[in-house]
């Protein structure tokens, strides 16, 4: 999958998942952040993201992503791998 | 059967008149199950059908019996304490009602730390009664 892809299902399964306006998933904003994420809302994201990207992140592949380009980075990773 | 009535307390926290599991059936990675029959003196009963929250507990139970079972196993102490963090996708079919044997199943939809995802489902005489997923938090 390109990074252009990813950037592109991303979006859609994350806004669609947390309700959140798609423009805002920008690859410099914080991911936290924007999707408004508590403690108990990660194993949700880890869902969505099996789901659509197929991989699954570990709670220590959080502690390094903070924007969503860190993700699009760790996803492009994994799948290349 | 994993763990029968007169031990099912000694893998959750709960003590009687609150207890609303019977016994442990099967408990692995990817879920539980277990039993339950509705005692003509249960708490939850009015006009001798189950509430629907009496259900849910029953899930929660299920859940706090599988993860404490197996964390003694892996580590040889005590069952980790559970606490729910989120209800969500409840659906009742049917009620549940007095003397009726309710057999729960829990699947682990995904784990992330020491937050859990499950399915549960309560069923008497192969009919589902309730729907939910849990979000547990072991400590």
């Amino acid at each position: 999958m390109k990074r252009e892809d990813i950037i592109l299902t991303t979006k859609q399964f994350l806004s669609d998942e947390f309700e959140v306006d798609a423009t805002l998933i920008q690859p410099e904003n914080n991911l936290q952040q924007t999707l408004d994420l508590d403690s108990l809302d990660y194993v949700d994201l880890v869902v969505v993201i099996e789901e659509n990207l197929g991989i699954k992140p570990t709670a220590e592949d959080f502690k390094t992503i903070e924007t969503f380009n860190d993700f699009y980075d760790l996803v492009e990773q994994r799948l290349n791998a | 059967m994993l763990i029968n009535k007169e031990n099912i307390t000694s893998i959750i926290p709960q003590r009687a008149p609150f207890v609303m599991i019977d016994s442990l059936l099967t408990a692995d990675e990817s879920g539980f199950k277990t039993e339950f029959k509705i005692a003509s003196d249960n708490l939850f009963l009015e006009d001798a059908v189950l509430s629907e929250s009496a259900l849910i507990e029953n899930i929660a139970q299920t859940c706090a019996a599988g993860f404490g079972y197996l964390n003694s196993l892996l580590e040889g102490g005590e069952p980790k304490l559970g606490f729910i963090g989120a209800v969500t996708h409840v659906n009742v079919e049917k009620p549940a009602k007095e003397n009726d044997l309710i057999e729960t199943s829990v699947q682990v939809l995904s784990t992330f730390d020491t937050i859990h995802l499950v399915e549960g489902t309560a069923k008497s005489n192969g009919n589902v009664l309730l729907t939910c997923q849990m979000k547990i938090v072991l400590a």
